[in-house]
């Protein structure tokens, strides 16, 4: 096992990883930028050392800073964390090769994964569904009215460098199609200068619905059931549960199988999520796998009681996994509401003085938070200020006590997500589990 | 938290006296000229960090007319081009503009770090060999006018 490790990143994800690293008696070290010097996991680390200032592109995406400060330090592994260099192909390299171990996947997993073509190519071969469509940009209206054909309506028309709803369009019947495909091109080339278009079949009401799984270097590899993030704004995850509600026990089969099809087709390593959409009725189809910890990993170790900074660390120090599926259960039900600095009615960030904070606590509430009273939220770096997790019996047990603890959580200082968290906490279809992603040509 | 840290906020908040203990470690600094201390620093700004201790009563009190030189990034120091080699530069050398002063070694690479001023070196604050963060303070120096 390591003696001592690098935590290459900050706020409460590095203070999570310093957590278990000391619940595993490993000495840390925590790289930090000038103006995390006084973090609560440089102040907690048992050491720290200053990489930079305070852009990211200069500290903690500073490679040869990052590196460097392991090797005088005399760390023997790093822990990316999620976000900045964990799925860095060159960074998990140039660790490789300065004898460091990455604690995550190969940097070939990352690079294969990171290609999102490949990896769609190679979902296929695995034998996951994915969304079909175009494999390349159209030739023309004459190869989308083809391909529509084949794949069936609903389809959608996508801009090449579209995104966010923009540049696409839904189409529902063979009639609005040569129609749709004008306006987008000209849309797609007056907003983003290219006319390259794409085209695949829409999921209705689709869901966001990614499968956790773990991976160690013998090729031992379990899933840890799966997490529903389909509430999201402007593709930004708030609130992430699990299991999935409302979809049946042959889905979630079939998903985790899937899961485990494409971490074997790469030979993943370490933990990573596999991501699906699903649809109202319960096909399912692969969009991409993530290489790293997710900022949600906490609803699956509350559900399975595992910790999965734990086990990251356990595999990339060589140590076998030491357990099959069988052994792996499920236990009650979770939910996470992500706590960011932000106005809660129109998303924007809001950095600044948090005065007065304090989180909730009770049965069945877990709080991950980098926050103190006095902390002031850099606006260098994401919005999140703490993740609020309820585990409950049953999912309306979890809900009750997320209800419970959002209401008894003062943040000062600062705006919050918290007021949209309770109202949806308490909105009819949210409750009923019949929620789905916002449509991708709608503006949330 | 470095002397070189506690000097900024000792400035920024207009103290005309700081003193700061952490890890057995006491950093004091009375500026000479400071007008009347004005309200104390809120509290998330004195940030208790531990870790590299690297500093240095000595720099504590540093007389406003020195300039301290920082490390530019995180690595190895050192005084001289090698092992057998005579330091760059020693306290009381007289120093040229863009005259190395030191060398950083960060990921194999030296890094010869350069003066911004002329002037004299009146304190090389941390040893040979010794590795050095972001922001530490590494020479005191007193420029020509």
């Amino acid at each position: 096992m390591f003696h001592k490790i690098l935590i290459a990143n900050r706020g409460e994800i590095a203070l999570r990883i310093l957590r278990t690293c000391r619940d595993m008696g490993i000495r840390t070290v925590v790289a930090h930028s000038t103006v995390d010097a006084g973090s609560r996991a440089v102040t907690l680390a048992d050491e720290s050392i200053c990489i930079g200032p305070p852009e990211a592109r200069q500290s903690y995406l500073n490679i040869p800073s990052i590196i460097s400060a392991a090797a005088i330090t005399d760390c023997e592994a790093i822990h990316p964390g999620y976000g900045l260099l964990s799925e860095n192909t060159t960074f998990a390299e140039v660790c490789r090769a300065c004898g460091i171990t990455f604690i995550g996947p190969s940097p070939e997993a990352i690079r294969l994964m990171g290609d999102k073509a490949q990896a769609r190519e190679m979902a296929k071969a695995a034998g996951a569904p994915v969304v079909p469509g175009s494999q390349g940009p159209l030739d023309g209206v004459d190869e989308a009215q083809a391909l529509a054909d084949e794949v069936g309506y609903p389809v959608i028309v996508k801009a090449a460098g579209g995104g966010g709803g923009r540049g696409m369009r839904i189409v529902r019947e063979r009639d609005a199609l040569a129609r749709a495909y004008a306006t987008c091109q000209s849309e797609s080339q007056a907003a983003f200068g290219s006319s390259e278009l794409y085209l695949e079949k829409f999921v209705e009401e689709a869901r966001h619905v990614e499968v956790q799984v773990l991976g160690d270097k013998n090729g031992i590899r379990v899933h840890l059931g799966e997490r529903d993030c389909s509430i999201q704004r402007r593709h930004q995850k708030l609130i992430e549960e699990s299991p999935a509600p409302a979809i049946s026990r042959e889905t979630r089969a079939g998903l985790c199988k899937a899961a485990l099809a494409v971490a074997n087709a790469v030979n993943y390593v370490s933990a990573g999520t596999v991501e699906f959409l699903v649809d109202k009725g319960g096909r399912f189809y692969f969009i991409e796998m993530n290489t790293r910890i997710q900022v949600e990993h906490p609803i699956t170790e509350l559900v399975t009681g595992l910790d999965l900074v734990r086990e990251q660390i356990r595999i990339a120090a060589g140590e076998p996994l030491g357990y099959r599926q069988d052994a792996v259960s499920f236990t009650g039900h979770a939910i996470e509401c992500r706590v960011n600095a932000e106005d809660p009615e129109h998303f924007v960030p809001s950095p600044g003085r948090v005065t007065a904070w304090v989180p909730p606590g009770g049965p069945g509430i877990r709080v991950d938070s980098h926050m103190m009273p006095g902390y002031v939220v850099p606006p260098y770096y994401d919005s999140l200020i703490a993740k609020i997790i309820a585990h409950g019996r049953d999912r309306a047990e979890a809900v009750a006590r997320m209800q419970r603890a959002l209401a008894e959580t003062v943040v000062e200082g600062v705006k919050t997500t918290i007021p949209f968290h309770l109202k949806l906490l308490t909105d009819p279809i949210f409750l009923a589990g019949e929620f789905a992603l916002p449509r991708l040509d709608q503006n949330p | 938290m470095t002397a070189e840290q506690v000097v900024k906020l000792a400035v920024r908040h207009h103290l005309a006296e700081i003193e700061i203990e952490q890890g057995g470690t006491r950093i004091r600094v009375v500026r000479e000229h400071a007008p009347v201390a004005a309200a104390p620093a809120p509290r998330n700004e004195l940030p208790t960090p531990r870790g590299p201790q690297p500093v240095t009563a000595e720099a504590a009190g540093v007389p406003s007319n020195l300039v301290t030189v920082e490390a530019p990034m995180v690595g190895t120091f050192y005084r001289a081009p090698g092992p057998d080699a005579a330091p760059f530069v020693s306290e009381g050398d007289v120093l040229e503009e863009g005259q190395v002063l030191c060398i950083i070694e960060a990921m194999k690479l030296m890094n010869e770090i350069e003066a911004k001023v002329a002037g004299r070196i009146v304190k090389v604050l941390v040893e040979n060999a010794q590795p050095v963060e972001y922001g530490q303070p590494l020479f005191l120096v007193e420029p020509r006018h």
